[in-house]
């Protein structure tokens, strides 16, 4: 009797699975994760990567013409090379995955208010290796240079006053910028043997690259877009004390606006991803009876950040010096689309929000 | 009437039954812990974080630092204990304190299988699970042959409300008509071997398994009791709690539920099992056999009234808690209010998006908090989506920037939660003063009405 429900129900399971089989002639969902990934990896991030290394490598070539015969031009090189790899570090801050997250990349290359203080102490004491410990990720990265080239002195003619006088700035650019180069390039290097762990980590665990890689993607929207570019400088974190000198790009005070539209644009491109399977494509064929349309539903709420970015100054700190309650405005749009990824597609997408290891039921 | 309940409290059952059981608990109590131990959760969820969520009621049980510690050690030393049959009373009281205290620390971690085995080892506190095959037979010298019936059915009868209350819980229109939330969760278990890309990505798949798994746990109970459909009944127990296991991260519930169901079988099997175990422990079953015992035939309790009054009332309550939601107005799954302490497992798919802003009521200027400071990545994502967390944080923060010198302070929360894929919904009224509302098991006002209706239990 027993072995007949056993044979029974093998049979019976095997017709089951053979049954369900035909009916699909698309790609299983792992396939489409691997594509997803491969897509990731292949179309965004080393091309990303790859092309930020080569933006720098640009800026690295002016700072060394720079430093032997600062001038006005030379300053404006520098200046636009700067911003063109700025830009380029827009589409990659979200790729905070593998050999990025192991050497703390991204905190050695973007995080703002860049500190002064420090950056001048280290400038006179030119003890260049204390930059390797945590607390100086500030007086590194985009955000130094940001005031390395605009912000050191009252004017251009002080700033390449500045230069030619003391070697002691000079080397300092230098330095940092080869820092920049440096650890960019560790982290393109190591994506050629990085690839293919990243593509085949398709399984639905915590720590798989197509979750992590989510999860990221969400973290940045929310921290490093939402809060870092709109939200602490506007006050929504301190009691509506506005602070203009915590936003990107500071002592530019021309770009702000060009870095966060550069931003928006990486993350749209990134969630549609250019043709290829990415999330929209996921959300699509995962969509629930009760939200449909939720994949064009946040492509609409990313277009409306667009819009509503779009109509705040170049500078945000005059912004924010004149009209902030248009940029809070602003924060609540960018702040409605976290809304729909961290509910919305978490729910359809089913992926572990966090690294806790705990039971449920 | 009363004649038959008289009968039946005088019947008798064997002993072995139990045993058994006592020692599977215990081993299961055992091996639980240490894998909790050994995942490095004590730190993470019971001495690490800066606020634990309570219990209304039980804002008292603090956690205690690093001496949580000692806790689980008392815990599994009450788990040895309980398993070789020492000093059992004793070693199944101080573990119902003890793993109910730990309990009690932390709400974001409430499971209903955690539930269960409080409950479960209050009720054992009660019954002679130690007159056969145990440490304190050896030590008395005295062994039971019998112990009266309802002993046993006791526990069974807390499995019957545990599945019973579990399936009528999935009679609602979400989960029998929609398939959800299981059409939300099988596809993306396309990892699973076999079945992962091909039974789980299909929607009639989905609807079996939802009409499955009512039938299952509102059946199984009467198949396990009666004697001809038993066998099967437990082929069934074993299939359902393995697959279960496979698919969700549940821990050890599946081999709790698993090895407790073998309480329904008869004297026979567990005289075996008892037999095999003797087997097993050979070498110090010598010395065992060496030691004349007065067998006696049945066990009397020396307080049974007392006992019997305890576990009526027990009962009673066990009946009556997963009920008590009927008294709040609001829908059970939006709200959860009475939705704790009443078996209902893997019903909803809840993900929740809070943030909390900090008001001057005098100048009007407000901030925002970041969550992270304060919870773990844990408790953040429960609390996200549950009510009495959400006031029970409120007024945590409420107190923290009191402390930090803030006067005339309101704290709003800024909610959206969906439910069993659904968009999001605003979850709790933003224009309600969380520092308010008080703790209570009042209905919660300030809750937003669930813009959908799901019907059922």
């Amino acid at each position: 009797m027993f072995k007949k429900i056993v044979v029974f129900s093998l049979i019976s399971f095997a017709f089951l699975i053979g049954c369900s089989d035909d009916s699909s002639s698309s790609d299983t969902v792992w396939e489409q994760k691997s594509q997803m990934l491969t897509n990731w990896s292949d179309n965004f991030i080393i091309p990303n990567y790859q092309n930020l290394s080569d933006r720098l490598s640009d800026l690295e070539n002016s700072v060394a013409a720079f430093n032997t015969d600062p001038s006005l031009q030379s300053l404006e090189d520098v200046r636009d090379f700067w911003l063109q790899a700025y830009k380029t570090w827009q589409h990659v801050e979200m790729f905070n995955i593998g050999p990025a997250e192991q050497t703390f990349y991204h905190l050695k290359m973007n995080v703002f208010p860049t500190s002064v203080s420090n950056i001048e102490n280290i400038i006179s004491a030119g003890n260049y290796s204390i930059l390797d410990n945590s607390p100086y990720n500030s007086a590194q990265g985009f955000p130094a240079m940001d005031y390395l080239l605009f912000g050191i002195a009252e004017d251009d003619a002080s700033i390449i006053n500045l230069y030619s006088s003391n070697p002691n700035y000079g080397n300092y650019l230098t330095e940092i910028m080869d820092r920049m180069v440096i650890n960019t390039n560790y982290v393109v290097n190591e994506w050629s043997s990085y690839r293919s762990a990243f593509i085949s980590s398709v399984e639905n665990t915590a720590t798989s690259s197509a979750n992590k890689m989510t999860n990221d993607f969400i973290y940045h929207y929310e921290k490093g877009f939402r809060a870092n570019k709109f939200g602490i400088p506007v006050g929504i974190f301190s009691g509506g004390n506005i602070y203009p000198d915590k936003v990107e790009a500071y002592y530019n005070k021309n770009v702000s606006r060009t870095l966060a539209l550069e931003a928006m644009d990486a993350i749209k491109m990134f969630y549609n991803g250019n043709g290829n399977p990415s999330l929209k494509q996921f959300l699509d064929n995962f969509a629930t009876d009760e939200m449909p349309n939720l994949s064009s539903d946040i492509n609409t709420q990313l277009d409306l950040c667009k819009s509503s970015i779009q109509g705040l100054d170049s500078n945000f700190v005059n912004q924010l010096n004149n009209e902030y309650l248009e940029m809070a405005a602003t924060y609540d749009i960018i702040q409605a689309g976290t809304v729909l990824l961290k509910t919305d597609m978490l729910s359809v997408l089913q992926i572990a929000t966090d690294y806790v290891d705990a039971d449920g039921d | 009437m009363i004649l038959e309940i008289n009968n039946y409290l005088k019947r008798s059952t064997a002993s072995s039954k139990l045993a058994v059981f006592r020692i599977c608990f215990g081993l299961m109590m055992l091996y639980s812990m240490l894998r909790f131990w050994s995942k490095g959760w004590i730190d993470s969820i019971y001495i690490a974080p800066k606020f634990h969520f309570k219990y209304f009621g039980f804002e008292w049980a603090q956690s205690l630092g690093e001496y949580t510690y000692l806790l689980f050690v008392v815990c599994i030393l009450c788990a040895v204990l309980i398993t070789i049959g020492l000093w059992y009373r004793l070693g199944m009281i101080l573990f119902f304190f003890s793993f109910t205290y730990i309990e009690l620390i932390e709400k974001t971690t409430y499971l209903n299988h955690y539930y269960f085995i409080s409950i479960l080892s209050f009720l054992l506190v009660f019954l002679p699970a130690n007159k056969c095959f145990s440490m304190d037979v050896f030590l008395r010298k005295k062994q039971y042959k019998e112990i009266p019936q309802w002993t046993v059915d006791a526990i069974k009868l807390l499995m019957v409300i545990v599945y019973f209350y579990a399936g009528l819980a999935k009679i609602n229109s979400d989960w029998l008509l929609k398939a959800l939330p299981l059409k939300i969760w099988m596809p993306s278990k396309y990892d699973i071997p076999i079945i992962g890309e091909t039974l789980l990505q299909q929607e009639w798949v989905h609807y079996a398994m939802s009409w499955g798994g009512m039938f299952y746990d509102l059946s199984i109970p009467f198949l396990l009791l009666y004697r001809k459909t038993r066998f099967f009944g437990f082929l069934m127990v074993v299939f359902f709690h393995i697959f279960t296991a496979i698919l969700f991260p549940i821990g050890m519930f599946p081999y709790i539920m698993i090895v407790s169901a073998l309480v329904f079988f008869d004297g026979n099997t567990h005289d075996k099992i008892i037999k095999f175990l003797n087997k097993m422990i050979k070498p110090i079953g010598s010395l065992w056999s060496t030691v004349t015992y007065d067998s006696i035939s049945q066990y009397h309790y020396k307080r049974l009234k007392g006992a019997q009054w305890i576990l009526c009332v027990f009962f009673i309550v066990q009946l009556a808690l997963p009920f008590r939601y009927i008294l709040y107005p609001s829908e059970l799954f939006w709200a959860e209010e009475g939705y704790r302490f009443s078996w209902r497992v893997m019903l909803v798919e809840k993900i929740g998006y809070t943030n909390f802003k900090v008001v001057n009521k005098t100048t009007g200027a407000s901030f925002y908090v970041r969550n992270g400071h304060f919870l773990t990545d844990l408790q953040i994502k429960q609390m996200s989506f549950q009510p009495d967390m959400i006031l029970e944080y409120a007024h945590y923060l409420g107190d923290h920037f009191k402390n930090q010198g803030h006067r005339n302070i309101g704290i709003y929360a800024e909610s959206f939660v969906s439910l069993n894929g659904r968009s999001n919904q605003q979850f709790i009224d933003p224009e309600v003063d969380l520092l308010l509302e008080k703790k209570s098991f009042k209905h919660k006002h300030w809750i937003k009405p669930f813009k959908d209706e799901i019907k059922g239990f």
